[in-house]
């Protein structure tokens, strides 16, 4: 969980922070106003000021706030004038929206406060999905509403083009004040402000509600407050029925408002919903007693708390915000129930989690023990956090007796959190025993920055300046950095004055506000705020006691060596484990079997027994297997055991529970590192990869280097004896110039012709919807016995070259041989029996071959390979799974390793491993962790003209409840989860969210399935459909590290040189398609520091960086872009270059590396970029690489490539159907190969060699 | 909650080198046979690793007897094997550092009136469990224990069988945690060994004002009448100023119990 802050008020109306990864209060900048309420939910901080307006506050977002203003310049052609601005009195608006309905004038374009900036001027907008308009950036149609086309055509009648220019929010990290609703700000001032609604169901994402009253009683609802404009667009006043005067309010997450009123009852808001933000009726709540008014209400998402006049708590049961639009009963609840604790003020965080402020005692309290199933929690906790006061608060002054400073302590300001409580421990310590002796404070130092600050211009924070005036902008990030400067790690979200602006002190804190709507703490893990607790720990380890019996335990047994030839009494070398599964080994049928896994010291063999338990089905040894496997289905939890070089090449195990096969799969895993003798951290240069589950793979590829390498050559001897002619052997690292292939074998007798062949994959014609092979070979080596001669000869596109002849034939029947073939950049050198032969010059390039092949009558003995690339066959690599649930994953040179989840949360390995299935005894450094996933049917109906649109379809349609394509039936009861980690978080709901837009019903109508979908219902329509999903939640335990709040789509990493601990680039993708770069990533620091902004125009979908200057990004459009000016002082370059997508095609993933551009496209095929030099980085054209048959085959289902990794020296993708293969024979000559080698079925989802 | 590892790790590593002889009078070959030497877990019960003595030595009885109960004996006593072995050695050796331990083994005579038999494993896996039911009683009312499932009753006992920490500590972790709305135990589950039996009372962690209670108070608790007790426990003389709730979740024995031999 990534830290999240409570915010709180103390008695000054000071507004201060903690941070749930923090431990010390922090205030945030003060300049000059101070606050008397706060409403939060993340990343906005709504205030009500000293001076009873409403300010907000927004703050810690990666990535600034930016809104492209669009405007279309519309065009009719007239005769002889051609095209000019007059247009029809029928047609649109000489400058309008996209569908021409609206007026957008250029000029009438105005910022919406001064909150906000332009970023450059109007510019037009010069490409047509993706691909590149003229310069002027027309687009022709022949009338409006139309197709437009990016050429002219004899009847375009009409052009139109884009203009566009993007706004920023500027007031990030400061106070804006939001206008008052009269022109003289004290007519009617507010005397309360609430914010919440980030979760209306169904509403768009980024949608907040932003309720208040005024002073005069009225309630204000605030419009069109989203991400996209934090200040909303003007308040409406909302009645309340006669005779209710409100004085509180609290909107919860779901939308769902509360109001206490003056008399004591409770207003509850009714009809809240995605059309209705602001709800449709009020509804009376009594208070709990008749004697005392409600004077604070609070909403959470399924709890609502109130305080009333003589600060008794109370907890409304039976509220359930998530059908409180709907439902009056959900919203209002059943009954009040008391609890115990005096408290002034309550606040609900959006987990429902409770804090409050004591009244006799000004503390802040939180509710321990708080969940779902018990919403009302244990007992009332106080927080124990000190408070890190500025210079300017009065508390400093008037606590001075108690207020510590010690240029000591300061200046070794501890890090981590254990340090910090430590050393707040001995703050204690100091204020308990020399409380006489205070350091004082300089008072000099009073007229400190921020009273600068706030005297310079005391008119900008002034509220009367009317809208969206900007309070406090003097520090602004982009000319004070010092100010701004985020705190460590960039974990919080805050920015804060710089440290000698403030100290530290524990000075009884009197609270009179606390606002936990942006707070997200989970129960069973409570931040380090109760400091009591944590330092009494800390200060036991170095207690005497303790040392003593440490000391003692180990010198039990003085002298361990005199007792070394003692035997253990308990065993733990070797043991067996059995069990009952069911197993399908070469059918998709499982069978009833019995599992026995025997281990003995170093090796293990794992048998599949009958269910007799006697005769055996299967049996091999560990060392055979590569990979382990989940491939449950739901309801049937499943393993798949890969053992690439035995028939079948993998089995698949159903276990009767989730807990039997995770027994089993830990169990294997482990027998399977220990037979390869992998443990701890995967190295740096390792291959990652992410099944269709989620689960996470890695693979090292040293282990078997390494044993090849010789003196810089890589060398395999492979024993063929006993092998059956013909013969193909895989030449994984191929023969290419510097390698050497030595074969030994015996001529039969009446051996006639035999050959020995260094083939090429083949290449492959696509006529007529059918492949056509067409068969390469480098060297055809063909000695004819009969009639004494060798021959020599090249096959290319499956057609032989002219041959070679020799007649000398040293090889003779019945006599062994030893042929020897030498390749150099010329030819091949081939020796015979040790003697050179003859050279046989180059045909087809050498980096093609890839299969020895034999035939005739001859017995191969041995063959020894000696290459100068390590010989690595796909299929060998040993898969080994670390803890946590990813989608992505990508890792580089020096073992910095991102992924990102089904949620598009960004996490970072932290060199652990284990965590899930595996135990603790299996696992180092691993977090909670958590992903979510949404199951998604389609509701179908026809229209018939009796009953209008009903769920009974023609005979022909497709089911009325399917998944995306139709062919499926998908009821919503009979979607079942995965696994028992994963739960339902919430309920079928209807996705207003689909591509095409929906009616306010969630239809989208086309003329008959399958077609196109569109929002609106027209005449010709005869069927529409709607999207259900449920959101379903895992939760599991792996080595990683959440990075942030900031939600990622793709992240690429890059070390900038080859230096121990050098600067890693790092480019990523926000969910809104932004780029952004993180600082400061190094080895030693995985997460990096912060994200920096990079400005695109285009929305991305796929970011890849190759060495550090080479970025290219996909656009949402299919277009690429390439990065311009990089340089390693310029890590982000200075502009975006489009580049052209192969026509037809929309490109959808890319990756850059030093071998290369590589992309795929939405129709699953391959591309390479041609001719990219370091002159001409760009490159010239895309080549082409569709699924031929060997990739079609590779597994079921597959139709194309589904992502593609390119790293230094290799070329890696996955296709659809979950097989990773490398691309063999790339070369400087052909950037785009000749064929692949494949790998294990895997289910691949995503792979990245980029570190290898 | 029990999470200095350091410690928890060091008391389960804990091993006694143990000589198992035959006692002369019952070898029936002409040939003595040789002594076994055994590294032993502290922890574990003399059933769980003896084992492999009995197969050493059962050849060299007489073959009506191979198949009685073994039983050990030290210094004329039977040994408990009810105890954990720990337990029994700073009972009946403490602090004299003659290492290893000289066991004699015997197969005959079983001395029924001073040990109970044990016929199998089950028999000594029902009276650890009995013991942990018992300490968590004492801890917190017996809410976890009978909040666990089979299954990890299981894992407890395997644990302490195949000597896995981890698998053992997976578990015996949620029995060493503070109830959620305490920091302390309700009672501190101990036996306080002296004369020939032990001692069993229930003490709080805590003071009445909320003061961690120490060793020292336990024992002033128990013995009200005399001062300066030391106790032993893995080996060693903890320090009195020990808080009760630390030595409860650190130094306790797999059965949950603290094993505190008085000194004499």
């Amino acid at each position: 969980m990534p830290s999240s802050l409570l915010f709180a008020i103390n008695n000054e109306g000071r507004v201060h922070t903690l941070s749930t990864s923090g431990s010390v209060w922090r205030e945030l900048p003060y300049v000059g106003q101070e606050f008397k309420k706060l409403s939060a939910v993340p990343y906005f901080l709504w205030a009500l000021g000293g001076d009873h307006q409403v300010y907000v506050y927004v703050h810690g977002l990666d990535i600034p706030i930016r809104v492209r203003e669009e405007s279309y310049e519309n065009e009719r052609w007239i005769p002889i004038e051609g095209f000019t601005s007059r247009l029809l009195p029928t047609d649109r608006y000489h400058f309008s929206s996209v569908d021409g309905t609206v007026d957008r004038a250029i000029d009438k374009i105005r910022l919406p406060s001064m909150a906000w900036q332009w970023e450059g001027d109007w510019q037009l907008e010069l490409t047509l999905a993706g691909q590149p308009l003229d310069h002027n950036g027309w687009t022709y149609a022949v009338d409006f509403p139309a197709q437009y086309y990016p050429k002219k055509q004899w009847k375009s009648c009409v052009r139109r083009r884009l203009w566009v220019r993007s706004r920023r929010y500027s007031a990030m990290n400061s106070w804006c004040a939001i206008a008052p609703l009269h022109k003289d700000a004290t007519t009617e001032p507010f005397i309360d402000i609430s914010v919440g609604g980030q979760s209306v169901m169904g509403a768009e994402p980024g949608t907040m509600l932003v309720w208040a009253v005024t002073s005069h009683n009225r309630v204000m609802f605030r419009t069109g407050v989203t991400t996209k404009s934090p200040e909303g667009a003007k308040w409406i006043s909302i009645p309340v029925p006669p005779g209710c005067e409100i004085n509180q309010l609290s909107v919860g997450p779901t939308g769902l408002v509360w109001a206490a009123l003056l008399d004591g009852r409770a207003l509850v808001r009714i009809g809240v919903t995605r059309d209705s933000l602001s709800g449709d009726s009020w509804v009376e709540i009594r208070g709990p007693v008749d004697s005392s008014r409600i004077i604070q209400v609070s909403v959470g998402t399924c709890a609502v708390w109130a305080v009333t006049q003589d600060k008794q708590v109370w907890f409304r049961k039976g509220v359930k915000g998530e059908g409180a639009g709907i439902s009056e009963e959900l919203a209002a609840g059943c009954g009040w129930v008391e609890m115990v604790g005096r408290m002034s003020l309550v606040s609900v965080s959006a987990n429902d989690q409770v804090w409050a402020v004591g009244a006799d005692d000004r503390a802040i309290y939180f509710r321990t023990g708080v969940s779902t199933a018990d919403l009302t929690g244990k007992r009332w906790r106080a927080l124990h956090a000190p408070l890190q006061v500025s210079r300017t608060s009065s508390n400093a002054s008037l606590n001075r007796d108690k207020f510590h400073r010690s240029c000591n302590s300061l200046n070794q300001r501890p890090h981590s959190i254990s340090e910090i409580t430590s050393g707040i421990a001995e703050w204690e310590e100091q204020s308990h025993s020399a409380p006489t002796a205070p350091t004082s404070l300089p008072v000099g130092d009073l007229t400190g920055k921020h009273f600068e600050a706030q005297l310079k211009n005391p008119k900008a924070w002034s509220p009367v300046r009317s809208v969206g005036s900007v309070v406090g902008t003097e520090a602004h990030p982009e000319t004070d950095d010092s100010v701004w400067q985020a705190e460590d790690s960039g974990n919080s979200s805050l920015f804060y004055a710089e440290d000698e602006e403030l100290c530290w002190a524990e000075c009884e804190a009197s609270w009179a506000w606390v606002e936990a709507g942006a707070c997200t703490v989970d129960p069973a893990q409570l931040p380090n705020w109760f400091v009591e607790a944590g330092s009494l720990h800390q200060a036991e380890l170095e207690q005497p006691w303790r040392l003593k019996i440490l000391e003692d335990l180990r010198t039990r047994l003085p002298t361990q060596a005199l007792y070394s030839n003692y035997h253990l009494a308990i065993d733990t070398t070797s043991w067996t484990h059995s069990g009952e599964a069911r197993v399908s080994l070469n059918t998709p049928a499982f069978a009833e079997c019995i599992l026995q896994l025997e281990w003995v010291h170093t090796n293990g063999i794992l048998t599949i027994l009958n269910p007799d338990g006697a005769t055996t089905m299967h049996q091999f040894s560990i060392s055979d297997m590569t990979c382990v496997q989940c491939c449950s289905e739901p309801g049937s939890p499943r393993l798949a055991l890969h053992t690439p070089h035995l028939s079948p090449s993998y089995m698949r195990l159903q276990f009767s529970s989730d807990t039997q096969m995770e027994e089993w799969q830990a169990h294997l895993a482990n027998v399977c590192s220990q037979v390869h003798n992998i443990s701890e951290k995967p190295e740096d240069t390792s291959i990652w990869a992410i099944t269709n589950l989620g689960d996470i793979f890695v693979s090292n590829s040293l282990d078997t280097e390494s044993s090849q390498q010789q003196d810089n050559i890589y060398i395999q001897e492979i024993d063929l004896a006993g092998k059956q002619v013909p013969l193909n052997l895989l030449l994984h690292a191929g023969c290419i110039p510097g390698s050497e292939l030595i074969l030994t074998g015996c001529i039969a007798d009446d051996a006639d012709r035999i050959a020995i062949n260094l083939d090429a994959h083949s290449s492959y014609k696509l006529r007529h919807k059918a492949h056509t092979e067409l068969q390469n070979t480098n060297l055809h080596f063909n000695p004819r016995f009969a009639d004494d001669v060798i021959v020599r000869n090249s096959m290319i596109d499956g057609k032989w070259g002219e041959e070679e002849r020799d007649d000398e034939i040293p090889i003779k029947r019945g006599q062994e041989f030893t042929l020897k073939l030498i390749c150099s950049s010329e030819g091949y050198s081939i020796h015979i029996n040790e003697k050179p032969y003859c050279i046989y010059k180059h045909r087809l390039t050498p980096y093609a071959a890839s299969v020895l092949t034999m035939w005739g009558k001859v017995q191969p003995f041995k063959l020894i390979i000696k290459s100068p690339l390590p010989i690595l066959d796909p299929k060998d690599l040993f898969w080994r799974q670390l803890g946590g649930h990813l989608r992505r994953i990508e890792s580089c040179r020096t073992g910095v390793t991102w992924g990102i989840g089904y949620d598009h949360t960004a996490w970072v390995y932290n060199g652990g491993w284990g965590g899930s299935f595996y135990g603790s005894l299996d696992s180092h450094s691993v977090n909670p962790m958590t992903d979510s996933q949404d199951y998604r049917v389609y509701e179908n109906q026809r229209w018939n003209p009796v009953t209008g649109y009903t769920s009974t379809g023609l005979p022909t349609d497709r089911h009325m409840w399917s998944d995306a394509t139709g062919k499926q039936k998908r009821t919503r009861d009979q979607v079942k989860l995965l696994s028992m980690h994963w739960q339902w978080v919430s309920d079928w709901l209807i996705d207003f969210h689909v591509p095409g837009g929906v009616d306010r019903e969630g239809w989208q109508y086309a003329m008959d399935f399958p077609s196109n979908y569109h929002a609106n219902k027209q005449f010709t329509d005869y069927v529409r459909r709607r999207r259900w999903y449920r959101r379903c939640a895992i939760a599991t335990t792996g080595p990683w590290q959440e990075l942030g709040h900031t939600k990622l789509l793709d992240v690429s990493l890059e070390p900038v040189d080859s230096s121990a601990d050098c600067a890693i680039s790092v480019w990523a993708l926000a969910s809104g398609g932004q780029a952004m770069i993180r600082v400061g990533v190094s080895q030693s620091n995985p997460m990096g520091t912060v994200w920096e902004h990079v400005n695109s125009d285009q929305a991305l979908s796929s970011i890849s960086c190759g060495p550090y200057n080479q970025v290219w990004a996909i656009g949402k459009n299919g277009c690429a872009y390439w990065r311009v000016g990089i340089r390693s002082d310029k890590l982000d370059g200075d502009s975006w270059a489009c580049v052209e997508p192969p026509s037809g095609a929309q490109l959808k993933q890319i990756s850059v590396g030093q071998i290369g551009v590589w992309a795929v496209d939405n129709m699953g095929r391959l591309y390479v970029r041609k001719e990219v030099s370091h002159v001409f980085p760009e490159g010239t054209s895309w080549h082409c690489i569709t699924a031929d048959p060997p990739v079609l085959s590779s597994a079921s289902n597959t139709s194309g490539f589904k992502q593609v990794s390119v790293g230094k020296t290799q070329v890696w993708a996955v296709t659809d159907g979950g097989v990773a293969m490398k691309r063999h024979g790339i070369c400087p000559e052909n950037p785009a190969g000749t064929g692949w080698n494949l790998g294990i079925t895997g289910n691949w989802q995503h792979l990245s060699v980029r570190a290898l | 909650m029990a999470n200095d590892r350091e410690i928890l790790r060091e008391i389960w590593e804990g091993k006694l080198p143990i000589c198992f002889q035959l006692d002369e009078n019952e070898v029936y070959e002409l040939q003595q046979p040789d002594p076994f030497f055994l590294m032993v877990p502290r922890l574990s019960y003399f059933p769980l690793v003896t084992d492999k003595v009995r197969k050493h030595f059962s050849r060299y009885v007489d073959s009506d007897k191979q198949d009685q109960e073994m039983w050990l004996e030290y210094d004329g006593q039977p040994v408990k094997w009810h105890f954990p072995i720990g337990v029994v050695f700073d009972l009946y050796v403490g602090s004299d550092l003659q290492l290893p331990w000289n066991i004699t083994v015997h197969f005959d005579k079983f001395p029924e009136s001073q040990i109970f038999r044990f016929s199998s494993k089950e028999i000594i896996e029902a009276h650890f469990m009995a013991c942990i039911k018992e300490a968590d009683f004492l801890k917190h009312r017996g809410h976890v224990i009978s909040s666990m499932q089979k299954k990890d009753h299981n894992q407890l006992w395997l644990g302490l069988q195949n000597d896995k920490f981890d698998q053992f500590w997976a578990v015996n972790r949620k029995l060493m945690e503070a109830p959620s709305d305490q920091d302390h135990f309700k009672y501190i589950p101990f036996r306080l060994y002296i004369d020939d039996g032990y001692r069993q009372k229930l003490v709080k962690p805590v003071t009445e004002d909320g003061r961690r209670k120490t060793l020292q108070d336990l024992l002033s608790e128990v013995f009200p009448d005399k001062s300066n007790i030391k106790v032993r426990t893995h080996g060693l003389l903890p320090p009195l100023d020990t808080p009760l709730q630390w030595m409860s979740e650190h130094l306790s024995y797999p059965d949950n119990f603290l094993h505190l031999c008085v000194q004499t």
